[in-house]
């Protein structure tokens, strides 16, 4: 794309956005394109409305959740930057680590997808997944497929595999251990958004 | 122990040895005929005069040859089988394969010194139709499909394109060593060379599976290594009929090639609709099972046979449409049928492709023993050096391509085993019986057993020496957790709704899509309304469960001081039962795919119950950790002595490590299941509900009812 540093000048903050989260220039665009599609009244930010207008997400059991990792706590909007933020978590973990400019802690290394993730559970930002959330997402998942006997067994099952320090709910830590064996980088990545 | 292994060689030699005298003169010889009046031998040829007289005995082996050989060289096989696991040292260091091939060296020389001609050779149509379609159909069945869809594009590629590679490479450079050396060499043409390229280089999914599944490499490797050699059969059909073909042409053309090359894709697709139709039926019979549940098994095999025999029949790649039949149908059919016709069919699909492969090797042997060798050094050493390098600069070429569209790449240590595990096997063999005759069609089949034996022995006894030696990753033997397995199941969520966001069709995209089309319509098709569907949470969750009641797992579980104890309704009692005799039965293993030829999972863990004392003492220390969190110390040391008084009774008492939370909830079942406790237990008043050694009782009544319970519903 031979224009493609004028056209980086329509998105805002583009150089910037760059350096903090690791794309491409490429890879702005298409994610600014992809905003501006989404952001259909163009108001230039986005809201739930918007979110919930993609036809897949309506489907996914944890869509809502999903869609709440968007916004920053208090905000009832997303825009560009917050959009790109949260999708350079899911950019695919580079094997050279010693890339030129590159943040101490990117937003794509395994820790933070792990924060990520965990957020996803833990909606109340205190810092653990209680039993009444993990119960919350578990639901949601299996929906009617099982009983609410075999949820609760299955949430005492889950809990007690990973709370180490015996207080009835995972930290981040927990968390972390209880998926070590994961590869996170290969589960957690979007090879868009290389 | 390991000097008694030989005896059923022992046995099944002297069987054969029997049957080798018996067979050329048609009527058996008497060994050590006892002189009883009446002990007579019917004469075989029916135009002798029978003598007119009653016989008390007579010997009639004519009428029942045919099926009694087959018998002979199935128990032939299985004891050979047998002999080679009762053996401690040797399965560690000689893959089974190489064993049974040696044994039927043995026999096959055996045969040959007692008729002083040819033993029988495998004909290619058993083995075609007989022997092949139980292993293929066992691997497909037990095929991981995530990993297998995940790594789709690249087992193509290395199926295709890596054998495509291979065939012209060996045809090509076999044909300049050809030239040059004319005197010898000099009658094979090129299609011959091109020919023998085509079946000798694919990779068999016969041996690939039997040295690689005592390897326990990572699943990716594995993964790879099998999925191709299964896959490039399409490619081996199509070029060896074409070259076959086209030998037989006058001419061709350039038009001709290029038929052949549709001709890959047809017989690729072919084999893939013949498969997802009959799997599809399979799935949709399979629904209406439930009264019938004997023949449920039946289906699955009659299926996926049928879709193997109508693909041969359109010349379409059976083995594709088998494989696709047996993945298709397998959620289905799991879904549908009951928990014994699912073990039935487990069961069977391992025994059959155990009993195919073991006669597979044993006849590779056997038909090693021929007349017909003609021996050239140049050809034969050429043909091993090609496979080789040949096998390895594809891989090594291929694998630079492909590594650079893939998320994991593929290591070099990996590369190197791809390459060194591209065994041959009895596809080369059959394929080579059924070339035209020409005057050097013995020279191939020396130079494809030679290959064979080369490659089964020595690159199957060396592969696993060399896995270790390379520190090629291995197989996680990491117990599933479920909390893992949820985590990972909010993982694809996420990603999948990432993917929505940002709008790529990717993985997980995909993935969702056929999620929602198989749960909206196939899964309302082809399930009955009365079966539920299983999340795989649900599934890995069963599974530890399941483990754990047999004393399988590692960590003891901590104990929740604070969940509620409910009184216990009977249909909560009831969905116990059902969840305790589903987990005790239920064999769906998704963590660790069932590649063993000799085990399903569930055998596994019945034999490592069977250990004497030492186990169950493991188990007790269980018991007393579960017993701890509830009662105080002084209780323990009563607990734990009675619990080891009965570590020595049967299996069923292994449930003593059950939930916790179960064990607090039968209330209303303790007054019945105090009467079953023995006069050892220290017995307090009933009234006392908080008392530590109420709960004891309680624990104890549990277990005892539990395994009241299972011992009704389990005939294991």
């Amino acid at each position: 794309m031979g224009s493609s540093s004028s056209s980086l000048n329509n998105v805002p903050d583009g150089q910037q956005l760059m350096q903090e989260t690791g794309f491409s220039a490429a890879h702005l665009l298409r994610l600014y394109e992809r905003f501006k599609f989404l952001d259909k009244d163009n108001r230039g930010h986005l809201r739930s409305e918007d979110f919930e207008a993609v036809p897949e997400l309506s489907e996914n059991p944890i869509g809502d959740r999903i869609v709440g990792a968007f916004f920053l706590p208090g905000q009832e909007t997303v825009d560009f930057s917050s959009f790109v933020r949260v999708l350079a978590h899911f950019r695919p973990t580079e094997k050279n680590r010693t890339r030129a400019g590159a943040q101490p802690d990117p937003a794509n290394s395994r820790n933070r997808k792990l924060k990520f993730a965990f957020r996803l559970y833990d909606q109340d930002r205190d810092g653990k997944i209680s039993r009444i959330e993990l119960l919350q997402v578990l639901r949601e998942m299996l929906g009617m497929q099982v009983t609410e006997e075999q949820l609760q067994s299955i949430a005492d099952r889950a809990i007690q595999e990973a709370d180490l320090d015996k207080d009835d709910a995972i930290s981040f830590d927990e968390f972390r251990k209880s998926l070590e064996k994961v590869n996170i980088d290969h589960k957690m990545s979007i090879r868009f958004l290389e | 122990m390991a000097a008694l292994w030989p005896f059923p060689l022992l046995i099944s030699e002297s069987l054969w040895a029997c049957l080798a005298l018996t067979l050329p003169d048609g009527y058996p010889e008497p060994h050590n005929g006892p002189p009883t009046a009446g002990f007579n031998y019917s004469h075989v040829d029916p135009s002798v005069d029978q003598p007119s007289a009653l016989r008390v005995f007579s010997l009639d082996y004519h009428h029942v040859q045919a099926p009694f050989e087959i018998v002979l060289w199935i128990m032939l096989a299985s004891l050979a089988k047998l002999g080679f696991h009762w053996s401690g040292r040797v399965p560690a260091i000689v893959p089974e394969s190489c064993v049974l091939i040696m044994v039927g060296l043995l026999v096959g020389g055996v045969i040959y010194g007692v008729r002083h001609s040819a033993p029988p050779t495998l004909s290619a149509d058993a083995f075609f139709l007989f022997l092949l379609p139980p292993i293929v159909l066992d691997a497909g069945y037990f095929l991981p499909g995530r990993l297998f869809f995940e790594n789709l594009g690249t087992i193509l590629w290395y199926a295709v394109l890596g054998t495509l590679w291979n065939v012209l490479g060996i045809g090509l450079s076999l044909y300049g060593v050809c030239l040059l050396a004319p005197s010898s060499l000099g009658d094979i043409s090129l299609l011959h060379c091109l020919l023998f390229g085509s079946l000798i280089a694919a990779v068999d999914p016969v041996a690939v599976l039997s040295v690689f599944q005592e390897m326990h490499v990572n699943e990716q490797l594995h993964i790879l290594v099998f999925g191709e050699s299964l896959l490039n059969d399409a490619v081996t059909v199509v070029l060896y009929k074409l070259f076959e073909s086209f030998l037989r042409l006058p001419s061709v053309t350039g038009l001709d090639v290029l038929v052949g090359g549709c001709r890959v894709v047809v017989v690729g697709l072919g084999g893939l609709f013949v498969g997802l139709f009959f799997g599809l039926v399979a799935a949709l019979t399979s629904r209406f099972t439930f009264r019938a549940q004997v023949i449920a098994p039946l289906f699955v095999f009659l299926y996926s046979y049928l879709s193997y025999l109508t693909s041969e029949m359109l010349h379409f790649s059976g083995i594709v449409a088998i494989v696709t039949c047996a993945v298709t149908m397998k959620q289905y059919v799991e879904a549908n049928v009951s928990e014994r016709s699912n073990t039935s069919i487990q069961y069977f699909l391992k025994m059959w492709s155990s009993v195919s492969e073991t006669l597979i090797f044993i006849f590779l042997g056997v038909s090693t023993i021929q007349d017909i060798h003609m021996w050239s050094w140049p050809f034969v050493c050429s043909t091993l050096l090609l496979c080789l390098v040949w096998r390895a600069t594809g891989v090594l070429l291929l694998t630079a391509v492909v590594n650079k569209l893939r998320r994991n790449a593929v290591t070099f240590r990996d590369q190197f085993i791809i390459a060194y595990g591209g065994l041959r096997g009895a596809i080369c063999f059959s394929l080579v019986f059924l070339i035209d005759d020409f005057p050097k069609k013995r020279l191939f089949i020396t130079t494809t057993i030679v290959v064979i034996l080369f490659t089964v022995f020595v690159q199957g006894m060396t592969i696993k020496p060399l896995v270790e030696l390379l520190g090629v990753k291995r197989k996680k033997r990491a117990l599933p957790t479920v909390s893992e397995e949820i985590h990972s199941r909010v993982l694809d969520h996420l990603l999948s709704g990432i993917e929505d966001v940002v709008g790529y069709w990717g993985q997980h995209y995909w993935k969702d899509r056929f999620e929602q089309f198989n749960k909206k319509y196939l899964r309302r098709f082809l399930i009955g309304e009365h079966h539920q569907t299983h999340s795989s949470i649900l599934r890995v969750y069963q599974e530890v469960e399941r483990r754990e009641q047999q004393g399988v797992e590692e960590t003891p579980p901590a104990v929740d001081a604070h969940s509620s104890s409910r009184p216990l309704l009977p249909e909560e009692m009831d969905s116990i039962r059902r969840i305790l005799s589903r987990n005790l039965q239920n064999f769906n293993n998704k963590q660790m795919p069932a590649y063993s030829r000799h085990t399903l999972h569930q055998d596994l863990t019945t034999d490592e119950m069977r250990k004497p004392l030492h186990r169950h003492q493991s188990l007790t220390e269980r018991c007393t950790y579960h017993t701890i969190t509830y009662c105080p110390q002084r209780v323990d040391g009563e607990f734990s002595k009675s619990c080891r008084g009965r570590a020595r009774l049967s299996r069923s008492h292994t449930v003593c490590s059950a939930s916790p939370r179960w064990s607090e909830r039968p209330d209303s079942l303790v007054p019945a299941a105090l009467n079953h406790t023995q006069p050892s237990d220290p017995g307090p008043a009933e009234e006392e509900q908080d008392s530590p050694q109420r709960r004891t009782q309680i624990e104890r009544a549990t277990k005892k009812q539990l395994s009241f319970i299972l011992e009704n519903e389990k005939p294991l």
